[in-house]
């Protein structure tokens, strides 16, 4: 089954794209190119949903992406008959096109002097800045990117999607604890995302295991990741990805060198490591958890089967790992 | 199981409609009567009543029919945060299903999942390339299975 056109195509995979950008000529030749507001044609055409709109955005992403030019500048026209040239969204989409037909460094360079050409005019068109942003980054030129996003946020503060991509960014430059203070921000602003508590719990993971880490500060991250993982379980029943990470994240403390001597927390916000035989059940319980999980999608159970296929194994791999640890 | 509910709802509404001919019958004979056997006595005060049995039928049928919808509800939603979540990544587009095997309409998996594919930034050149990858190397496993 072909997967629903009024959701942003970004996170398909590559199967679900062509499947979908398939159905381009068909969704172009059912829908209609025009909506006329006269009051009498309307009576007798088909009325205008806002569902068709976002159709035509997502049907345009899609074919972009597989290469099905046609389709793609036909659904463009159709947004632009609609909405005029400058329409803050059409005129990033316009972009978009723009940049997927460019071949050469010399186009994206244009590109980047019509976004600023349309930023001139008015500087806190959001579409168009988030897209160049975007193509700073895909050019290579990440630290441009980084100084354009802040100074974005500095306009658009309350933007969860923007201070993600900020994450995303510096952790890309490996500047661990910008990152965390840039998902903290998304945190502030969806507080019950569950997926980003664990991303920020990676993140810290990531950021305890970093070289060049001390013993302190690996510490407190690896408590910090701690602290997410248990809020990431706690927001979704059976969340794989938490499990995972919960699992990770205490396997490493019981097996820390120094094992943590029971520090005070100086500050208020500062989370101390919880005693040994605590971190030692939510291993356990991140264990049973997982080999739960992995059991009941293998046997194919009825409601057990929309995990990923590849954090499946990935999950097996890690209690395979951990068996034969304990073996030895 | 919808075919109970609608068995049941259909008993109910034949129920209530025998009880509603059976009281427009009941008063037809009444006021027959009273026409046709002439009472000077009285002929304001017969306060024309229904039969118990007639009663009864039409609150058991309307009891019945509310019975009947009820069974034909689509099971409930979870209204806790962590269950519903945990519904989205267990069972994924399965758990949001009609009867029909249709999605619901309003199913969009994990709401927050834009934070992390963040549409508004996308780089659609790299999504191109990673296509056109996935296309060439899908090709040359046809081939080799072919």
């Amino acid at each position: 089954m072909a997967p629903s056109l009024l959701h942003p195509p970004s996170h398909l995979s590559p199967a679900a794209a062509l499947q979908l950008s398939q159905q381009a000529p068909f969704v172009l030749q059912s829908s209609p190119a025009t909506v006329s507001s006269a009051p009498l044609t309307a009576l007798f055409s088909a009325s205008e949903t806002p569902d068709l709109w976002l159709k035509y955005e997502n049907l345009l992403l899609s074919c972009l992406r597989t290469g099905d030019e046609h389709a793609a500048h036909q659904c463009l026209d159709r947004l632009v008959a609609r909405f005029g040239e400058n329409n803050e969204r059409v005129q990033a989409l316009k972009g978009l096109v723009r940049e997927a037909d460019a071949t050469n460094n010399a186009d994206l360079e244009k590109i980047l002097r019509d976004y600023d050409n349309i930023l001139a005019e008015n500087g806190t068109n959001i579409p168009v800045t988030k897209r160049r942003i975007a193509l700073l980054r895909s050019m290579g030129r990440v630290p441009e990117a980084i100084t354009m996003l802040v100074r974005f946020l500095g306009f658009s503060p309350t933007d969860p999607e923007a201070w993600s991509e900020l994450a995303d960014l510096y952790l890309s430059q490996g500047m661990y604890s910008q990152a965390i203070f840039a998902l903290e921000e998304v945190l502030v602003m969806a507080p019950n995302a569950w997926n980003m508590h664990a991303r920020l719990g990676e993140v810290q993971y990531m950021a305890a295991s970093a070289t060049g880490a001390s013993d302190a500060e690996s510490l407190k991250y690896l408590a910090e990741a701690l602290k997410r993982f248990a809020r990431s379980v706690e927001l979704c029943d059976d969340y794989l990805r938490g499990y995972y990470g919960l699992k990770l994240v205490t396997t490493k403390l019981i097996n820390y060198p120094p094992k943590p001597a029971v520090v005070k927390a100086t500050d208020v916000d500062d989370f101390t490591v919880p005693t040994t035989p605590t971190v030692e059940k939510l291993n356990e319980l991140a264990t049973e958890k997982l080999s739960e999980i992995v059991r009941r999608y293998t046997a194919k159970e009825r409601h057990w089967r929309g995990y990923d296929e590849a954090e499946i194994a990935a999950a097996r791999e890690l209690l395979a790992k951990d068996a034969s640890q304990t073996e030895k | 199981m919808t075919w109970i509910s609608k068995s049941t709802t259909f008993f109910g509404l034949v129920l209530l409609a025998h009880a509603c001919y059976s009281a427009q019958e009941h008063s037809a004979l009444q006021s027959f009567r009273t026409t046709s056997v002439v009472s000077p006595s009285s002929p304001g005060t017969t306060a024309v009543s229904l039969p118990i049995d007639i009663s009864l039928e039409t609150l058991v049928a309307t009891a019945i029919i509310c019975f009947g919808l009820a069974l034909g509800t689509p099971p409930l939603r979870p209204i806790q945060w962590r269950v519903w979540a945990g519904k989205i990544e267990r069972e994924g587009e399965e758990g949001f299903m009609n009867a029909d095997g249709e999605v619901s309409r309003d199913y969009v998996g994990n709401p927050f999942k834009m934070l992390e594919t963040r549409p508004g930034f996308v780089d659609i050149r790299r999504q191109r390339k990673e296509f056109a990858e996935w296309v060439r190397s899908s090709d040359e496993r046809g081939e080799v299975q072919g």
